[in-house]
């Protein structure tokens, strides 16, 4: 990676209002490819909708963002930005197996990766083809994790991933993490600040209330 | 890395809504069961005559069957946005109109089709000639796709806002009016021995024209849906 490469991802005076109620901003940060940023603030700082407004499910109010220094549109960055949110985006019906396969069906698959082996990875072994709604919150957000391990892309861009996560888990996403960054992806990921991040000190991206 | 090809991903949806469907097979019979108890009770409302029931057979199959789309329409997306996997549809690199439309497709098959195979039997019920039945299939097949389709972008105009139940009959309700019109003059046309052709004409223009453009809406209003 040459200095001048530009960053995967930067925003400058990047705000976003709510009916004229400012909920985060201006920010500036950028992100180069092999890096992690936690984004840290309070409840209700704005942390969801700053994540949110980078994967694009919300509308930039001002400010600027570029993806690998063009201006960020939803084409040019389709399929390299992964989003986890709160909604974990797993259907209650159906078994973590399924869950995965339609995940694959609509961003392809890794090399060598396929869902058995991603949903392994992360503890679900016994679990593939049980109903996900019968699953421990814990559990259901391994599944959602295992999509990360499935499915490629740059940019991850990671709500709470911690939360009803055991130890093990937390140690999980934390691996998980470790290897993105270490294969070149970046991750935004925000916490309320009991991560330990082995790989390098992250960047953090301050929310002011 | 590979990239998920166009057909992958419309296959990955469509069969994950019908197996949705499948695992909730209650949910699809109740449409069903409602057009079954419906049409068994206009002849006791009506009385047996022959020739009455013969004249209201192909309207009120008609309107049954559309009323008992209404049913299921407005939980097209509602559990796709509460467990957000809309969000990871919408941010999948495919276009939305088109997963849209196979998620259309899909509840088109789970609520209308059912709907059009017991159609010939309600109409029976009614003594309706069956020399109609093949125009009532026939503009069935035409009428309710449109409303599926018609149905889906008003459900995503209103996708974001709470008790949309009323707010989609209210505005359904004008949308169903030249779909029932158009329907039931091929019917009656038939009944009086008269070339239908015209009216069935018209249905399928109009299909057309939803099948293009009603996707491409639903798309743009449920990224709005998802914005607020």
């Amino acid at each position: 990676m040459t200095v001048s490469a530009p960053p995967l991802l930067a925003a400058s005076a990047l705000s976003f209002y709510r009916q004229d109620e400012p909920v985060f901003g201006p920010l500036q940060f950028e992100l180069h490819p092999g890096q992690l940023a936690l984004v840290e603030g309070d409840n209700g700082s704005g942390k969801t909708t700053l994540l949110r407004v980078l994967a694009g499910l919300l509308h930039v109010d001002e400010g600027e963002l570029h993806w690998r220094g063009e201006p960020l549109r939803r084409d040019a960055c389709a399929g390299e930005i992964i989003f986890l949110g709160h909604q974990l985006g797993l259907k209650g019906d159906l078994s973590p197996r399924e869950n995965l396969r339609i995940a694959a069906g609509l961003h392809g698959e890794r090399d060598g990766q396929d869902p058995a082996r991603a949903l392994r990875e992360v503890g679900l072994a016994g679990y593939e083809d049980e109903p996900v709604r019968r699953l421990s919150a814990g559990q259901k957000k391994r599944a959602a994790l295992a999509r990360l391990l499935l499915v490629p892309a740059t940019l991850w861009l990671l709500d709470e991933p911690y939360a009803n996560l055991d130890r093990h888990g937390i140690a999980l996403v934390n691996r998980l993490l470790e290897r993105h960054v270490a294969a070149g992806g970046a991750a935004l990921v925000t916490s309320h600040g009991a991560v330990s991040f082995h790989g390098g000190e992250p960047q953090r991206i301050r929310m002011h209330a | 890395m590979s990239q998920a090809p166009l057909g992958r991903a419309c296959a990955a949806v469509l069969r994950r809504d019908l197996t949705l469907a499948w695992r909730r097979r209650g949910d699809i019979a109740m449409p069903v069961l409602y057009a079954l108890i419906v049409t068994t009770l206009f002849p006791f409302a009506l009385g047996p005559e022959n020739a009455l029931l013969q004249r209201i057979a192909g309207g009120a199959v008609l309107v049954t069957v559309l009323l008992a789309m209404l049913l299921a329409l407005d939980g097209m997306f509602r559990s796709d946005i509460e467990d957000g996997s809309l969000e990871q549809l919408v941010l999948a690199p495919q276009p939305l109109a088109l997963m849209l439309g196979m998620k259309i497709l899909a509840h088109w098959l789970t609520t209308a089709l059912p709907l059009i195979v017991i159609a010939p039997m309600l109409a029976s019920m009614l003594q309706l000639p069956s020399t109609v039945i093949p125009v009532l299939l026939l503009a069935l097949a035409l009428a309710t796709p449109m409303l599926s389709l018609l149905g889906a972008v008003l459900v995503a105009l209103t996708a974001g806002t709470r008790r949309s139940g009323m707010l989609l009959a209210l505005m359904l309700l004008p949308l169903c009016v030249p779909v029932v019109i158009f329907a039931a003059g091929a019917l009656a046309a038939a009944q009086q021995g008269l070339p239908w052709i015209a009216p069935i004409a018209w249905l399928g223009a109009a299909l057309a024209l939803a099948l293009v453009l009603a996707p491409l809406g639903c798309a743009a209003a449920l990224r709005i849906a998802l914005d607020a």
